[in-house]
């Protein structure tokens, strides 16, 4: 029975221990995956769905920047006046939509990866494939992908497609902010594209102020509030329109990051590395009871 | 040399006088309140802290519609990639219409007197710039256009206005250059009801008559409405008159004056105007090519003319060619005076129908029309 006990308390020490190394780690990861520390010139785009005109033009160019056969371009004004409510997929990772078919001129609201400044996909990727970049973009290596598609569970907008149609090698898409062209001082390709404007590109900080002005401006035009600003901790992309968003375009989602929950756990366990040292040393206390117990037993 | 020096002095007076009523090209010295276009109390040349457009201020006092140029290219906006050739810009055309809604400012929504500002002397070219406040030049051209566009057209299709460059073009591409606009359909009868009103449930209009026989511009009827009030052939033409129904008409027609009501106000659903059944006064016979106007005169009055011939004409005994009338007289009556056959039995002139038996003596057969005292030609 002694030995028996022995053996377990071992056991639970040796556990600890690994515990302990793993905390040393953790908090590193878990600061730069989604809680690092955020530029404040990282860029956002304010999408105007009031302005938007549904041509379709952004598709096109996306799909063109991102070597996505794209088709006619004379197509594209028709895709949005079906009514139907299209998603992201791996070979458009951008859409517009028209909300409420019935209503000439209502809001078309164009979706793609909402770029989160605090992204429950990266908290979710355990490779580590998926970065907060400097500039605000959400990017991915597609080499360090496993594919594991945690990604696709965690995002609160279901923005990350898979190819499920390849046997071989399928990937994840998703919108990537045009990284490799605002690297070169380029526009995203949509933004570029745009005929009337209704995607503004600059620094989140300043869209956030000019987002405001405009609903200022004009308060019987918009809707009072700027989708993006603090839902899931701010997004870079940010949309006015004329009529609520949440619940017709988007979830209702709160304003705490969306890997808070489990990355609060996470945390919490290993705050200042507080906990894993009080477990040891309660577990410590335990040895050494039982040992001076085992010791006066012995005698 | 006193009178030389005066003279030169008054020279000077003059065309000093005449300076001042040019427009000075200093905007300082136009008649503007500063905080039109500054934000702070004393901008200066470092600082001129403009403030935004002021898209309501505006005004255009340059020209008139007629002045403009009848066609734009707009072909100073390229993007990254050249995909649609260059718009050919109805200007005037949009102008004239413009004329029935907001006018130039519609557009032209910052002029301070003096020279049209051109689009691009605020709007800058770059896409990639400092200022996200106001759009860039691609993108308020674009506003521009499909802010009235959009409201009527389901599809906004780019090729309602561009052409394709070669590159883009697909098998279903169309080859013709420019399909702008649909023409906008005028309705040729309305007939509204009339609900509230005790005379007559029905008011009939005829648009058709308004514009081919009456000779009416859009404009004249068609104030302070919006595009899509034409455009939209989907829009219920109704709903579109408000409350005050009578405003389109009140150019023309007495709407106050009670006796008038029944002449648009009925039961049935009237006919299309006609001069005699209208009237009593025939106008097929003679007048049928002349336009409204050509007899009533007076602009916006159509009150009953005289329908004595000399009432309008100004012929007499001397320069009258009987020919028109559709009788050409013959050698025995070339001679006559009016009187001798268009008297009536008081001795009056009239028209209506000639007296032979001043002369003739109608037991032996002398009877018009039997025996004319010509040839008809036609």
């Amino acid at each position: 029975m002694s030995q028996n006990r022995r053996d377990f308390l071992k056991t639970f020490a040796a556990i600890g221990t690994t515990a302990a190394t793993l905390t040393a780690v953790s908090p590193k990861v878990a600061k730069a995956s989604s809680r690092g520390e955020l530029s404040v010139d990282r860029n956002g785009v304010l999408v105007d769905t009031t302005t938007c005109i549904g041509c379709g033009k952004c598709e096109w160019a996306c799909k063109t920047a991102h070597h996505i056969e794209p088709g006619n371009i004379e197509d594209y004004s028709t895709k949005l006046t079906d009514g139907s409510q299209r998603r992201p997929s791996e070979d458009a990772l951008t859409v517009v939509n028209q909300i409420d078919k019935s209503v000439m001129n209502s809001d078309k609201v164009k979706l793609q990866c909402m770029h989160c400044d605090h992204p429950a996909c990266v908290s979710a990727c355990i490779v580590g494939a998926i970065k907060k970049q400097e500039n605000g973009a959400v990017t991915w290596d597609t080499d360090v992908c496993i594919g594991c598609r945690y990604c696709m569970i965690a995002c609160p907008f279901q923005i990350p497609a898979f190819e499920y149609h390849k046997a071989l090698d399928p990937k994840i898409a998703k919108c990537d902010f045009c990284y490799d062209r605002t690297q070169e001082g380029k526009l995203p390709a949509c933004a570029e594209i745009c005929p009337v404007g209704a995607l503004t590109y600059g620094t989140r900080e300043e869209l956030v102020i000019e987002a405001k002005r405009r609903i200022e401006k004009n308060p019987e035009k918009y809707h009072d509030h700027v989708f993006g600003e603090h839902e899931v901790g701010g997004t870079s992309w940010l949309y006015l329109a004329e009529n609520s968003l949440v619940e017709t375009v988007f979830p209702k989602l709160g304003t705490n990051p969306a890997p808070g929950v489990s990355e609060s756990i996470q945390h919490g366990l290993f705050a200042y590395f507080v906990p894993p040292v009080a477990l040891y040393a309660l577990l410590g206390g335990v040895m050494w009871l039982s040992k001076t117990k085992e010791n006066e037993g012995g005698h | 040399m006193k009178k030389l020096i005066y003279l030169i002095l008054l020279g000077f007076l003059i065309s000093s006088s005449f300076a001042q009523k040019k427009i000075s090209k200093l905007h300082s010295k136009q008649n503007l309140e500063c905080s039109t276009c500054h934000a702070c109390e004393i901008p200066t040349k470092t600082n001129p802290c403009l403030a935004l457009c002021p898209r309501e201020k505006g005004n255009v006092t340059a020209h008139k519609v007629g002045d403009a140029p009848e066609v734009f290219e707009i072909n100073n906006i390229q993007g990254e990639k050249d995909i649609y050739g260059s718009v050919n810009f109805l200007h005037k055309a949009h102008a004239e219409m413009s004329e029935m809604g907001e006018g130039c400012t519609a557009c032209h929504h910052y002029n301070p007197p003096g020279e049209i500002v051109k689009c691009s002397n605020c709007h800058e070219t770059d896409r990639n710039k400092v200022d996200i406040q106001m759009p860039d030049l691609k993108s308020a051209y674009h506003r521009q256009c499909m802010d009235c566009h959009s409201k009527w057209e389901e599809e906004s299709k780019c090729e309602n206005c561009h052409t394709l460059n070669d590159n883009y073009k697909s098998a279903i591409s169309p080859t013709e250059i420019v399909k702008v606009y649909k023409l906008v359909e005028h309705p040729a009868t309305k007939v509204y009801e009339t609900g509230e009103c005790k005379r007559g449930k029905v008011a009939t209009f005829h648009h058709n008559d308004h514009i081919e026989l009456f000779g009416l511009e859009c404009v004249d009827c068609h104030q302070d409405e919006s595009c899509q009030s034409c455009h939209n052939q989907k829009l219920d033409f109704k709903k579109t008159v408000d409350g005050s129904n009578h405003s389109r008409c009140v150019s023309c027609h007495d709407t106050e004056n009670k006796n008038q009501c029944a002449k648009c106000h009925t039961d049935k659903e009237t006919k299309p105007f006609n001069h005699f059944a209208n009237t009593g006064f025939d106008i097929n016979k003679y007048h049928s090519k002349n336009t409204c106007n050509s007899c009533h005169t007076k602009k916006g009055s159509y009150k009953g003319l005289n329908s004595q011939c000399q009432s309008c004409h100004t012929w007499d005994e001397e320069n009258f060619n009987h020919t028109i009338t559709g009788l050409k007289l013959d050698e025995n009556h070339i001679d006559n005076s009016c009187s001798d056959c268009h008297e009536d039995e008081d001795g009056n002139l009239s028209y209506k129908k000639p007296l032979c038996t001043n002369c003739h003596d109608e037991d032996e057969g002398f009877v018009v029309p039997k025996n004319l005292p010509g040839k008809k030609v036609k």
